[in-house]
């Protein structure tokens, strides 16, 4: 693992995004961030806040299929109450994560565990297309919960977690 | 090859599992990993419950429908929360007890404790009265203002701290 990352970082080396990450930190913008103090933690509680209200919603949502939680009403009214929050906190990490990567370019351009979490998170947004879609639009309308629904509400869940500890892993990363 | 501890703090950083979490390259990461993950679930299933009991969100459903439904996994993750956060602790026991950031945390957590406290006590004795209501009482709506931000606190100075550790002497 530690080979592929190290080897990761030397191809990332060679690509634009150095360029980039260059051009991204002389922007003013960039400069800012870099001299205030706060504003990278500040960013980032922004991130977190908006992961928990998005970990929590697919929590929720996950945990009525499974008759653990929300069983006074019905899975269309979980979803309803739930699934607004998946989304609009996603954009809420899509925005201060842009925060992040011009505040410290470098650091996450060329980063391997970087491009991980964001292959993972792609991923993620499109299971959950499907799932929010094509699959909880069906068990609103009185679709039962299959084998293969359950095993997805996990799968998104462990995915979420892989995503985290990326975003944890990406400062500990050998750049 | 670690100096004789002087103080407690000392000692719980040069414990056993102290040097293991701060030597070891995985062990600090992994733990705020989990850390992380334990602590977004705490603070997303309080936010569910607050949010109800400002009459913000699920006004069709009772409150005690929304605690039930979340309490176990917010006290589950807390725990874990508790042990992960205690693990990271002793791995720099001397620079956390020194970092105003890590005591404004613990003071942050023990206020959202005692307004959890006062709220499962005092006011929650007479759920039944507003259990289904759109509209909450004052005292209800107090309490889970507070939550919030003392919550929102946390997340701030827990964040600080990583910050500023090692700035402090």
């Amino acid at each position: 693992m530690g080979d592929l990352l190290y080897n990761l970082t030397e191809w990332l080396r060679t690509t634009p995004l150095v360029e980039l990450s260059l051009w991204i930190s002389d922007t003013s913008l960039s400069m800012w961030i870099v001299t205030h103090f706060w504003a990278i933690p500040i960013i980032q509680c922004f991130h977190i806040l908006a992961l928990a209200a998005s970990f929590g919603a697919v929590l929720m949502i996950n945990l009525r299929i499974f008759n653990l939680a929300g069983t006074d009403r019905t899975l269309a009214e979980t979803e309803r109450r739930y699934v607004k929050w998946i989304w609009w906190a996603l954009l809420v990490m899509l925005l201060s994560g842009i925060g992040l990567i011009i505040g410290e370019p470098t650091r996450e351009l060329i980063n391997p565990v970087f491009w991980i979490k964001m292959v993972l998170v792609i991923g993620a947004v499109f299971v959950s297309l499907a799932f929010h879609g094509k699959v909880m639009r069906r068990l609103a309308a009185g679709g039962t919960v299959t084998a293969g629904i359950k095993a997805a509400a996990i799968f998104i869940i462990i995915l979420w977690c892989v995503i985290i500890l990326c975003g944890r892993w990406i400062a500990y990363a050998p750049v | 090859m670690y100096p004789e501890p002087t103080n407690i703090w000392e000692r719980i950083e040069y414990s056993r599992i102290g040097t293991f979490v701060a030597e070891s390259t995985w062990a600090f990461p992994t733990i705020e990993t989990l850390h992380v993950i334990s602590f977004v679930v705490v603070l997303g299933t309080i936010f569910v419950v607050d949010l109800r009991m400002l009459g913000l969100t699920s006004n069709k459903f009772a409150v005690t429908a929304a605690a039930k439904d979340t309490l176990p996994w917010t006290w589950g993750a807390f725990v874990m929360a508790a042990i992960t956060g205690s693990l990271l602790f002793v791995s720099k026991a001397t620079s956390y007890v020194i970092n105003p950031y890590f005591l404004w945390k613990l003071a942050m957590m023990a206020l959202a404790g005692l307004n959890m406290m006062y709220f499962h006590l005092i006011t929650w004795r007479t759920v039944e009265h507003w259990d289904r209501d759109a509209s909450m009482p004052v005292a209800v709506k107090v309490a889970a203002a507070l939550s919030i931000i003392f919550w929102l606190a946390v997340v701030f100075f827990g964040r600080a701290i990583g910050f500023t550790l090692g700035i402090f002497y």
